[in-house]
């Protein structure tokens, strides 16, 4: 009972990371109907931020070997900060990759393609400047709170609580956004109809600006996270994540944010769930999920099905 | 020496899996499944060639009708597999089916990553030669690479390629006009299935070595560049795509560690600055290519 109990908590959590992921595409691609493939290298950005702020030095290799700011943040805040950059890099990857197609109101297939170069752009910048060896931020980051806490039995570590609860804050703030403010419901109308919310006096660019700059910035604090918690496996290591989270943002319906989360947590505790003797087969189950879901229902678990006009 | 007869073999297999994306989206249809066939074919022939002595031989080259029996084999089982698969598969659409695809590409890779009999992590090895330089593979897959496209070219004048376009352009037309479209995806998905095993069986040979890295997510990306990238209305986009990225990267060698930076800086301005690709159907006719018109379009006498 408390070995579940354990995988479920490991399980919540590491969904809770997916989930974060999922939301930032699934902001911009509710927007602009395509999926941002770079995505993933902003959330590893984030995790370099996080990791620079609270003051950790950068190894031998790289342009910038041995760099170490002159200053040491407090984790939340770095943690911040490090949402803030990786939102800025967020809002260059939308000026480089994405308008200029949309000004010509080109094939979304092509900003999938160009994203990935931005993408491909940015890792590899990040490693000619850092390296490539890993980089783990100390749970001594977190200060006086403990490394982890008992909870009925399972070792609960404390950055796995904080990730759920940033996810489940994340949710619900962005749920509220969404549904209840003028932002949230321009946003929507440009999902919905780019032309006609432009004829209504809402600034169609101004609101993608904002879905990419939102997106970056779950993406960036979910790196920082996951640094804290695992660690920083590179520049490489976003990729891998990026692609579960693009695996659960389907499996829970595209465009859809209870969908995103609902996704993350299957996932999550699908993976929590694989015995030990099988771990190898873990990376397997959101896609094997993914591809039943697909088969019996075509538009994910909680996505709209959409209703083609001849 | 960058540009090497080891290079250009790699230049001819990038070319083929071009076209091996090609195929489907000819048809509309967005599959990523490319890879994963890859990886079937290159184990089905790293499997064959090494754990049965008896396809060896007993001279220092491995036979060639041992090879030709792989890519038989591997033709077999991707086909088998994409038709398996095709049927509910194609039912999805757009960026669904792109993503289903890249599942089941990752699933082959966790597979073949995780399974005894595939080698695991480190996968397989002394994948024995059947030629005796670069030059052999050269002209294997010059020679399947002429086919493909030649079967591509025949493809844009037959009934199946044009019910293929006439999908592309708008599906539920085709399909009120009587065109059966369930069978011509699966067809089109079939004919990238095994493409992609075919350079695959040759890809293991010449790598000598084979693993779960050669099918994997970036590499279902990077061979769409090479489509969107050379162009994808016509079969000649995809080979100048793939041909080109495939090279690039080797001829960016002189400009040291930037070189990835550059690689991606040219996947990002590929699509902004030709939305169309490099090689488009207009532009061959402005160059009058191919030069030798079919009857049906040459001006009468």
């Amino acid at each position: 009972m408390d070995h579940l109990l354990q995988l479920l908590v490991n399980g919540l959590s590491s969904g809770a990371v997916y989930a974060l992921f999922a939301l930032g595409y699934t902001l911009v691609f509710s927007v602009l109907g395509v999926i941002n493939f770079a995505h993933g290298a902003v959330f590893t950005l984030g995790a370099y931020f996080t990791y620079l702020l609270i003051g950790g030095a950068v190894g031998a290799n790289g342009l910038l070997a041995g760099l170490q700011l002159p200053f040491t943040l407090p984790f939340p805040l770095a943690l911040l900060l490090a949402g803030v950059g990786a939102a800025a890099v967020s809002l260059l990857v939308e000026a480089a990759a994405f308008r200029p197609l949309r000004r010509r109101g080109a094939d979304p297939l092509l900003a999938l393609i160009s994203s990935l170069g931005a993408g491909v752009i940015l890792v590899n910048l990040l490693q000619l400047l850092v390296g490539a060896e890993s980089y783990a931020i100390p749970t001594s980051a977190l200060g006086t709170l403990p490394a982890a806490v008992s909870l009925g039995g399972a070792q609960v570590r404390t950055v796995q609580l904080l990730l759920m609860a940033i996810a489940a804050l994340v949710v619900v703030v962005l749920t509220l956004w969404l549904e209840r403010s003028r932002g949230g419901k321009a946003l929507q109308a440009v999902a919905e109809d780019p032309t006609t919310a432009r004829l209504l006096g809402i600034n169609s660019d101004r609101m993608v600006q904002l879905a990419f700059g939102v997106s970056g910035f779950l993406a960036g604090v979910a790196g920082g996270l996951v640094g804290l918690s695992v660690s920083i496996a590179g520049p490489y290591f976003g990729i891998g994540y990026g692609l579960k989270g693009l695996g659960v943002l389907v499996l829970g319906g595209l465009g859809s944010v209870p969908g995103a989360v609902l996704g993350g947590l299957i996932v999550g505790l699908a993976e929590a769930l694989v015995p030990a003797d099988y771990s190898g087969f873990k990376d397997a189950v959101a896609y094997a999920f993914l591809f039943a879901v697909l088969l019996l229902r075509p538009r994910g678990l909680l996505g709209r099905p959409t209703i083609t006009k001849v | 020496m960058p540009l090497d007869a080891s290079l250009l073999v790699q230049m001819l297999l990038g070319a083929l899996l071009g076209l091996s994306v090609y195929l489907p989206l000819r048809a509309g249809q967005l599959s990523l499944a490319t890879p994963g066939f890859y990886a079937i074919g290159g184990y089905t022939a790293a499997l064959l060639s090494t754990r049965f002595p008896a396809l060896a031989g007993d001279g220092a080259l491995y036979p060639l009708p041992s090879l030709l029996l792989e890519l038989v084999l591997a033709a077999l089982i991707a086909g088998a597999l994409a038709l398996a698969i095709g049927g509910p598969v194609l039912k999805l659409k757009g960026i669904y089916l792109a993503i289903a695809t890249i599942a089941l590409v990752e699933i082959l890779r966790v597979l073949n990553l995780n399974l005894g009999f595939t080698g695991g992590a480190t996968g397989l090895f002394a994948i024995p030669q059947p030629f005796e330089g670069p030059v052999g593979y050269l002209l294997l897959s010059l020679a399947v690479l002429a086919l493909v496209c030649w079967l591509c070219a025949r493809l844009e004048r037959l009934r199946l390629g044009r019910a293929m376009e006439a999908i592309r352009e708008d599906e539920l037309a085709a399909a009120c006009m009587g065109l059966d479209t369930a069978r011509v995806k699966l067809l089109s998905f079939l004919f990238s299935a095994l493409v992609a095993a075919v350079a695959g069986v040759i890809s293991a040979h010449f790598l000598n070595t084979w693993n779960a890295r050669q099918g994997s997510f970036d590499a279902s990306i990077t061979t769409l560049a090479f489509v969107v990238f050379g162009g994808s209305r016509t079969w000649l986009g995809p080979v100048v795509g793939g041909l080109a990225l495939t090279a690039l990267p080797e001829l960016l060698r002189p400009v040291g560690d930037l070189r990835l930076v550059v690689y991606g800086l040219v996947i990002l301005l590929g699509p902004i600055l030709f939305p169309q690709g490099l090689i488009t159907p207009e532009l061959l006719r402005r160059l009058r290519w191919p030069f030798r018109q079919t009857s049906a379009e040459a001006p009468a006498p």
